[in-house]
């Protein structure tokens, strides 16, 4: 082989450039202990970033989800906690089916079902199940969001009839009755008959992990004539009203209000005796609080990251310092400024990469780990890995280029001096 | 006449102090090396002399006056222009021998490759070629630390000459060596002389400087004496 130098120059800048890289690597090796060190604070910052990012999606998911279980631009109007003799809040205003009725003929309104929440011991056969009873109207299917899966939700007819159909969700179809189809069986909730006329579609868990599927959901008058004893007659927990619109939400508050005000004979002075929640207020809140948990979890853990990059500087200013007489060598030798500082930077940038690497692997493995343990579904996001490669990049250059520059500053003279 | 490797004309080197004081080292020194010549530069401590060597060495740039090598004017260069004459004209040999210990005597061989940019296996092979020309062959893959010193200059010897530079520059090469092995560097220098090297040579021992044939003498930063070794009357 002849090596004569009459090349072209770019060739011979890429051989500089791998050889260089080749020094690094070289430099790298020979302090094996150190290097793994520091890359260590690189892979747990790396890591515990990935892994915080990580929780917090999985957490505003979860938020999402249970979310998206609730019907969308909904009001919730509910009593207000009074005074009764003398002691704020130890009382609270009375909700009745009527007020429903009311709001039904308010502009805006496309649903709106009062609600009256129960639980009781359903019985079919030898089977039996704790459910949660919901008794409403048939437009619960829209303000909470449900959809049927087979037969059919109970009609306003059946409402005013009191008449026994209900519609059984996903868990109590398994629970009780297995493989058979529930549909037009005859099923007891505390000792009364009741028509199975529609399963619902499974919607899973709900907020706090509940299961939303062991619902059974009855007309209101039947619920109250032949379930509940009550002495207040009409009496409903709360009322769900759907908006057609985002953009209406505000002016059918008002629209509400003032309508409830007039129809429940509130003097203008007096207070309102119900509230009006706005639910695509709350929701929105509540997502916000998963996207700020994120952040939050991933600046806590980027602490982590900003100590192993100070470590990366440490190193690579000791090894500078170290290897001062090195430097003054290869500058005497013939080494441009050019050439020191990319072999000081390709240093630190190597341990940084192979730090974020190492680390970004261990933090989904980690996460999806912990995912499996948990039994939740750990996204692995595009953000995870374009953090990674970044904080290899930023890192690399930022803590490699104050020890690099000053390696390039020396003066030969003096760094052959150097003992 | 040979062609001309080193040319000084009227060049000055003061260094400034903090408080306006200046020191000059070297004041109005002129001279010309030309190829093939084995020049000797001696001076007592303080003379100037390491000034002069880092000068031409290009380490250093002199404050006033013209340095020229193979006819091109360093004096004015930039750092990135003096690293590129410092890997391809200059061939140093240190006193120290400033060998990269961590690494093997092939790798030491083959810095100032990576500064020109050959490949890899165009360095090792001209590494292994020039060790085996300074008769250290059979060492390439030893550290410095496991030969004896006077290897390690040769190994120095075979760094500096791998670029095929023009001149070679020794500072004090044997200073670090016993006299058994001081003579057989010396020995090597010449023969590199014999074959056609330009060599300059600091020492302040007359017996290194006798192996020169030319000898510039420096004293308080001013050129006291150019001429031949052997009408060097000494002056201590």
């Amino acid at each position: 082989m002849i090596c004569n130098m009459k090349k072209a120059t770019d060739d011979q800048k890429i051989h500089m450039a791998e050889a260089v890289f080749r020094e690094s690597w070289i430099s790298i090796k020979a302090n094996k202990l150190r290097s793994f060190l520091t890359t260590l604070g690189i892979i747990i910052g790396v890591c515990a970033v990935v892994i915080m990012v990580a929780a917090g999606q999985t957490v505003s998911n979860m938020i999402n989800e249970s979310l998206a279980g609730m019907g969308s631009n909904l009001l919730i109007i509910r009593p207000e906690f009074v005074a009764t003799a003398g002691v704020k809040g130890s009382g609270m205003t009375i909700i009745r089916t009527d007020d429903a009725d009311v709001i039904k003929k308010i502009k805006h309104i496309s649903a709106v079902s009062p609600m009256v929440n129960g639980a009781g011991q359903l019985v079919y056969g030898n089977e039996n199940y704790a459910g949660s009873i919901v008794a409403t109207t048939p437009d619960y299917l829209s303000t909470g969001n449900w959809e049927i899966e087979k037969g059919s939700m109970f009609t306003d007819r059946d409402v005013k009839a009191a008449s026994s159909y209900i519609v059984i969700g996903k868990t109590i179809a398994k629970e009780l009755f297995h493989d058979e189809n529930p549909l037009g069986k005859t099923m007891r909730i505390k000792n009364v008959p009741f028509i199975v006329k529609g399963i619902l579609k499974s919607k899973g868990q709900g907020m706090g992990g509940m299961d939303q599927d062991d619902t059974v959901l009855m007309p209101i008058t039947t619920y109250r004539r032949r379930v509940q004893g009550t002495n207040i007659p009409n009496r409903v927990n709360y009322i769900m009203a759907q908006v057609d619109n985002e953009n209406n939400i505000e002016r059918a508050t008002k629209l509400i209000e003032n309508a409830l005000r007039e129809s429940r004979r509130l003097k203008p002075t007096a207070d309102n005796d119900f509230r009006i929640d706005n639910m695509t207020e709350i929701q929105e809140t509540m997502r916000s609080v998963g996207t700020y948990l994120s952040i939050l979890l991933a600046s806590i853990a980027s602490i982590s990251l900003i100590v192993g990059s100070i470590g990366i500087m440490n190193m690579m200013l000791v090894s500078v310092t170290e290897r001062t007489r090195e430097i003054g060598i290869r500058k005497a030798i013939g080494a441009k400024n050019s050439s020191i500082m990319g072999q000081f930077l390709t240093e630190s940038i190597l341990i940084s990469f192979i730090g974020s690497m190492v680390g970004m692997i261990l933090g989904i493995a980690l996460s999806q780990i912990a995912g499996a343990v948990l039994d939740k579904n750990v996204p692995i996001s595009l953000i995870t890995v374009i953090i990674s490669f970044s904080v290899a990049i930023i890192v690399g250059i930022s803590s490699g280029l104050f020890p690099a520059i000053k390696a390039t500053k020396l003066d030969p003279i003096e760094a052959l001096r150097y003992q | 006449m040979a062609k001309k490797v080193i040319e000084v004309k009227n060049l000055y080197k003061t260094y400034f102090m903090e408080g306006g004081n200046s020191y000059p080292v070297l004041k109005d020194i002129n001279f010309t090396i030309h190829e093939g010549e084995f020049v000797a530069i001696m001076g007592p401590s303080g003379s100037g002399k390491s000034t002069l060597m880092n000068t031409l060495g290009c380490l250093d740039k002199p404050t006033s006056g013209t340095y020229e090598i193979d006819e091109q004017i360093v004096s004015s260069m930039n750092d990135d222009q003096l690293a590129e004459i410092r890997n391809k004209k200059i061939g140093f040999v240190f006193q120290g021998f400033n060998l990269l210990m961590k690494r093997t005597l092939l790798d030491n061989v083959c810095i100032p490759l990576i500064y020109s940019g050959y490949n890899l296996s165009c360095q090792h092979e001209k590494a292994k070629n020039m060790l085996e020309h300074v008769g250290l062959g059979k060492f390439i893959d030893r550290l410095p630390n496991q030969i004896s010193g006077g290897m390690q200059q040769r190994v120095a010897i075979a760094r500096a000459l791998i670029n095929e530079p023009t001149l070679i520059l020794a500072d004090e090469p044997t200073g670090n060596l016993d006299t058994k092995t001081s003579i057989e560097i010396m020995n090597l220098f010449t023969e590199l002389n014999k074959e056609g090297k330009t060599i300059v040579l600091v020492t302040h021992e007359p017996d290194i400087a006798n192996y020169a044939n030319r000898l510039i003498y420096i004293l308080d930063g001013v050129l006291h004496y150019d001429g031949k070794v052997s009408e060097f009357k000494g002056k201590k």
